[in-house]
């Protein structure tokens, strides 16, 4: 006997009813919550990822790491998901070392994501993931590491916090070192571990190119130890130093004192990062006299024996009076620059006239940019002949209003020291992928022929006599024969317009082994206290430099007669 | 026949279905792959970094003149010594090779 027909009903309709339910819930699930429902689904199985390739590597010219990426954790916050912020800020603070009122507050926000502490030390992210908090995260970013601490600091500049080149070489090759962005949707299980190699099809975001540069870091250290040593010993504002190889225009060392470390540069100014080098421009004073000189010779109006009244230190122009450290009589045109007359080079300036003159200066390169890599670089200050007063052409001979920055004065130099033929000066040789590749190569570049041989050499010999008989006497190297020039320059006192008599730039300029230059080379030092002559502040920091990086590049004093001879063989 | 037929669709779905959990399973290893390889380029740059930083000549001078005591060369105590195997070519006065950037020749400034 089968159920009774009331009973069989009641199952029916129970029966129905479940279905009935079932149906309504599946509806509402499928059909009318189905947008809703797909996206949270989403949210919680897939992932989006912002995937960028590391930032590429900065090498010196011998493949030694100055800048590079490393992968460092950054700790960010769920504030919806965390029931007690002030206890989960104050576990973080002693690991991160922030104020926990300070992460109070991000967490505090109503948001769903804040980033507590980016790129922190691999230690504390360690820290972090043992100490499980809920609601707190660690992901990894890729910081930049300088880890030559502050050498090269001004050239390379900085990355900022989001990776892009802020300053420097950095930001002047930022297209070059960037690595590829790509936003990528991973699929994820229940524990959260991506289920479907996604990646397995998709290459990773190509990381960004590493650049070699021109410098050599054994230079660049002894550069900006010799030059910090002078600018402390001498309690000056600041000094440059530039070494660059004449022939091809590579810059071997640019060193700026004060440094700074590109790793902390949170709590420095500007200022301090600046790159004095191409950014700051200086009345040149007596070293302007090596470009006045090369023009006359070039121009066949005076010959090194030339001879050139010095007016017993006194010359009236414009009914202003032109005076000279000690008292000058007849010399010959090689002694006036020797000696660093002010007279001589005026008489000089006004033989060549302003159109020659000016003529010249834009030759050589002045009151235009260099072109060298970096960015921030200023043309200087020279004024075209007719906005010149009537004592400009005098005042400009002797290196005053006249604005240069020290890569001009060097690569002026490095024109005489390379027979008279201007080279580019530069930074990055080569730009190569992560598997070294090579992609771009940048070689020397030709600028113009500013002087003849002839008169490149018959400078040289001058120059030389700087060094051993003239006012450059401290920057001679035994067993080198070294070329320059000094420069003393009164600064412009701001307050009164006129030139101060207590605030000075010495500066030396000039190329060793002066018969095979290896080395052009600038020493400026930015208002040293008490004796301020060029050639007692900077033409002591050139020999010491000269010397010992001479010796690094094994360029023994024996050797200057190898290399004249190969020279002359070329 | 009928019974062959059934095998074969039986190892038919065995084989998919295999082939599928396979799948899965090597896409978690070339994932634990993938991990591994992680970590072991951030150890390689981490003491990349580290290399860098203890072979910087700032540092090395330090160590060499305060911890072993070593002072600059003196003047006259450096000797350069080019010894060069029989057949190899007198080297450049430069340690360099210059090679130029082909553009337009030079101007002569006076030109």
């Amino acid at each position: 006997m089968g159920p009774s027909r009331p009973r069989r009903y009641v199952v029916l309709i129970l029966l129905l009813c479940g279905f009935g339910l079932i149906l309504f819930r599946l509806v509402t699930l499928q059909v009318l919550q189905a947008a809703e429902l797909t996206a949270k689904a989403d949210r919680q199985h897939q992932k989006s990822v912002t995937f960028e390739g590391a930032r590429g590597a900065i090498t010196d010219r011998h493949g030694k790491v100055l800048a590079m990426n490393m992968e460092v954790p950054s700790v960010f916050g769920v504030p919806t998901a965390l029931e007690n912020p002030l206890r989960v800020a104050r576990h973080l603070a002693p690991v991160l070392h922030i104020r926990s009122d300070e992460i109070e507050k991000k967490l505090r926000q109503d948001r769903s994501f804040v980033w507590v502490a980016r790129k922190v030390l691999p230690e504390q992210g360690r820290q972090l993931e043992q100490m499980s908090l809920d609601g707190i995260g660690v992901v990894m970013e890729g910081r930049r590491f300088y880890p030559k601490g502050p050498l090269l600091s001004h050239v390379l500049g900085f990355a900022g916090i989001d990776g892009e080149g802020l300053e420097g070489l950095e930001r002047r090759y930022e297209p070059h070192l960037h690595g590829e962005k790509r936003i990528t949707i991973l699929q994820r299980d229940a524990l959260g571990r991506t289920v479907f190699p996604k990646g397995l099809a998709e290459q990773p975001p190509a990381p960004g190119h590493g650049l070699t540069l021109t410098i050599d870091e054994v230079v660049q250290y002894i550069a900006e130890k010799e030059l910090e040593e002078a600018v402390n010993r001498a309690h000056a504002r600041a000094g440059t130093i530039i070494v660059l190889d004449p022939q091809s225009g590579a810059i071997l060392a640019m060193a700026v004192s004060p440094r700074f470390d590109p790793n902390a540069v949170a709590a420095l100014t500007p200022d301090r990062w600046r790159n004095r080098a191409l950014t700051d421009t200086y009345e040149p004073g007596s070293t302007m006299k090596m470009v006045v000189a090369a023009a006359a010779l070039e121009e066949h109006l005076m010959t090194p024996g030339t001879m050139v009244f010095g007016e017993n230190g006194r010359m009236l122009v414009a009914n202003t009076t032109i005076h000279d450290h000690e008292k000058l009589g007849w010399m010959t045109f090689a002694q006036m620059i020797q000696k660093s007359s002010n007279i001589g080079a005026a008489k000089t300036g006004m033989i060549l006239g302003e159109q020659r003159l000016y003529r010249f200066l834009q030759g050589f390169g002045f009151g235009q940019k260099t072109d060298v890599d970096l960015p921030g670089e200023v043309s200087g200050l020279l004024k075209a002949p007719k906005e010149w007063g009537r004592r400009s052409l005098a005042s400009i001979s002797m290196g005053q209003e006249i604005g240069v920055t020290p890569i001009q004065m060097v690569t002026a130099a490095a024109t005489l020291a390379n027979g008279g033929v201007m080279m580019k000066p530069y930074l990055v040789s080569e730009v190569r992928d992560q598997k070294g590749h090579l992609l771009r190569e940048f070689l020397p570049q030709v600028k113009r022929r500013v002087v003849s041989p002839e008169t490149a050499r018959t400078m040289t010999t001058i120059l030389e006599g700087v060094v051993t008989n003239g006012t450059g006497t401290k920057a001679a190297i035994p067993g080198y024969r070294v070329a320059g020039k000094t420069g003393t320059a009164q600064k412009i006192d701001s307050r009164t317009g006129t030139y101060s008599a207590t605030q000075f730039v010495g500066s030396f300029v000039g190329y060793v082994p002066a018969d095979a230059p290896r080395l052009a080379m600038i020493v400026v030092i930015d208002e040293p206290q008490g004796e301020a002559w060029g050639g007692t502040v900077a033409a002591p920091v050139f020999r010491r430099v000269g010397e010992q990086v001479l010796n690094y590049l094994g360029v023994s004093p024996n050797d200057q007669v190898k290399l004249a001879m190969a020279a002359q063989g070329r | 026949m009928k019974m062959l037929t059934i095998l074969a669709g039986l190892i038919l779905v065995f084989g998919f279905v295999w082939e599928r959990v396979d799948t899965i399973r090597l896409g978690y290893q070339v994932e634990r792959s993938k991990a591994q390889k992680l970590l072991l380029e951030r150890e390689r740059d981490q003491l990349q970094v580290r290399f860098s930083s203890l072979t910087a000549p700032e540092r090395i001078a330090k160590v060499a003149t305060e911890r072993l005591g070593m002072v600059q060369p003196q003047q006259g105590q450096v000797v350069t010594v080019h010894v060069r195997p029989e057949g190899v070519p007198a080297p450049s006065p430069s340690p360099y090779e210059v090679r130029v950037a082909k553009n337009d020749s030079p101007k002569r400034l006076s030109e």
